[in-house]
């Protein structure tokens, strides 16, 4: 005998309506236009236009190699210290010309600063020193001035009431989620235009991660923040905007609820949903 | 579209036993509503005892869709299609249920009026029923096949089963004036329409997240939003 739940599957054949198109975000930090980048032969980004919204966090997901962390290292040069790499197209930061011949690489990664996933103190070096260690290889010698950033960085990076009496101690006596809001002290001292983060709670337990993820909900009041996370949920708790890479190419960006509640594009469903494409 | 299975057997298989709940929930309470009206029509207190019984087995599933759709939340914590799936499927099935309600409640007045002799004005149910109940299947049907098309021509149909049980609402309202004999089973009749017009706003309902779950709009009070 049919039962009632076969008269309705009877019914059934599959279909759906192609979702809306994303929404694009206002003010730009950066201005990214058709960049390709090679390591040797081997093709790592493959032509991606984006515009990265100021103030807001955008997050950068997609499945290992990728090419999320070139793209992100991009954004600060900082790709050009590996061997053998080459780059076309234009970054636009805050309207100019990351790539101009006149800009200095160094001066690029003050404005731009990097958070990684491994957080790393630098061994022999106290807490304090950690903290104001770019400072000072930019020639900063005056103390109050040093004592000043050190505590204003420590306290954006949420970490000044855990090591205020600490200061003296190495940065790695440190838990791994002090360490990693330590190297966001150290990022911050240097007062960056931009923070980007790649993969910044990967080695973090739940606590550690979700200090840093409040971190970055704090943080995007002053900064642009551009993360890479391997975490689908952190990427809809902490940002504003999505963009998801898959093989070198950006596949889709655009508004995190959007991309999470109705992606427009099938790959997107399938890599979020843990689905085999 | 061919929906690739997701690389965590054991989501899958919760979505599809979600799924299937919910289209079981379903087909329950489009039987005891069938049931039920004819039950009516062909004065079949049998009938209406079945669809009496069929709302335990609705409710019943509607826990279970509940408990199933938030346990989906807090393990999975699913995104994308997958979310609005398990969105929806918490939101339709109280709208399943309360059709399941309008059945048993018709059920119940049919078998009042089958102990007296029958009245030719039963007839005017016919219409408002048929047009109840393609509304409500084509409300699941929207959403198994996620037919957003379907799922407008839904609300747009339910006006007209407004009007209609306006219409009987006021045709027999005057006949209980002419025959206060009658009073009894007219009123019955009344309220079996208004039951009707029911299961109308529930497949308005259902057919509005529907849309939710195939495309994430939400085109719930349009017109007011428009009017702002
Ligand atoms: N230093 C390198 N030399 C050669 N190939 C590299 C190098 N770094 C990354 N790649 C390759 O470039 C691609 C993108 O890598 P990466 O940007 O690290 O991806 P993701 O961060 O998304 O995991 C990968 O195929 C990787 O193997
Ligand atoms: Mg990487």
């Amino acid at each position: 005998m049919e039962t009632p739940e076969q008269t309705v599957m009877e019914r059934l054949e599959h279909g759906s309506a192609p979702p809306p198109d994303a929404e694009v975000p206002a003010a730009h930090t950066f201005e990214v236009k058709n960049v390709s980048i090679w390591y040797g032969e081997k093709l790592a980004i493959d032509n991606v236009t984006l515009d990265v919204a100021a103030n807001a966090v955008t997050a950068i997901i997609g499945p290992s190699g990728c090419g999320k962390s070139t793209f992100l290292r991009a954004l600060n040069r900082m790709h050009e210290l590996t061997p053998k790499t080459r780059m076309e197209g234009t970054v636009l930061l805050n309207g100019e010309d990351l790539y101009s011949s006149t800009v200095d690489p160094a001066i690029v990664r003050r404005r731009v600063g990097m958070v990684f996933q491994k957080s790393n103190p630098f061994p022999t070096m106290t807490i304090g020193e950690n903290v104001v260690i770019g400072l000072r290889l930019n020639g900063v010698r005056n103390q109050r001035f040093l004592n000043e950033r050190l505590e204003k960085s420590l306290r954006m990076a949420a970490l000044w009431d855990e090591v205020k009496d600490d200061l003296h101690k190495p940065g790695t006596s440190l838990s791994g989620g002090q360490q990693q809001r330590l190297c966001i002290a150290r990022a911050l001292a240097v007062e960056p235009e931009v923070i980007l983060m790649d993969e910044p709670c990967s080695a973090l337990d739940p606590i550690a991660t979700a200090k840093i993820e409040e971190l970055i909900y704090q943080l995007k009041a002053r900064y642009t923040i551009v993360t890479v996370t391997h975490n689908m949920q952190q990427a809809g708790r902490v940002s504003d905007y999505t963009a998801f890479f898959y093989l070198g190419r950006l596949i889709e960006y655009g508004p995190t609820t959007k991309i999470f509640t109705n992606p427009g594009e099938k790959q997107t469903e399938d890599y979020i949903t843990g689905r085999f494409g | 579209m061919v929906v690739p299975k997701h690389i965590l057997g054991t989501f899958d298989d919760a979505l599809t036993s979600l799924r299937k709940d919910l289209l079981m929930m379903a087909g329950l309470a489009e039987r005891s509503l069938d049931r039920a009206i004819k039950g009516l029509l062909q004065r079949d207190d049998d009938l209406c005892t079945h669809a009496i019984a069929d709302d335990e087995e609705i409710d019943q599933l509607e826990k279970q869709i509940d408990k199933d759709g938030f346990e989906i939340l807090l393990r999975y914590q699913p995104v994308a299609s997958d979310l609005r799936r398990v969105i929806s499927a918490i939101k339709l099935s109280p709208n399943i249920e309360r059709v399941g309600d309008q059945a048993t409640n018709i059920a119940k007045r049919a078998r009042k009026l089958n102990r007296h002799p029958p009245l030719p004005e039963v007839q005017m149910i016919v219409p408002i029923q048929a047009h109840a109940m393609s509304m409500f299947k084509d409300s699941i049907n929207a959403f198994a096949r996620e037919n957003v098309e379907l799922a407008h021509s839904v609300c747009s149909r339910d006006k007209q089963l407004d009007d209609m049980n306006r219409d009987a609402n006021r045709k027999l309202t005057e006949l209980m004036m002419e025959d206060r004999e009658q009073l009894r089973g007219y009123f019955n009749l009344i309220l079996i329409s208004r039951a009707l017009e029911r299961v109308g706003d529930h497949a308005t309902n259902i057919a509005e997240d529907a849309v939710y779950a195939a495309a994430a709009e939400d085109i719930r009070h349009k017109s007011l939003a428009a009017s702002v």
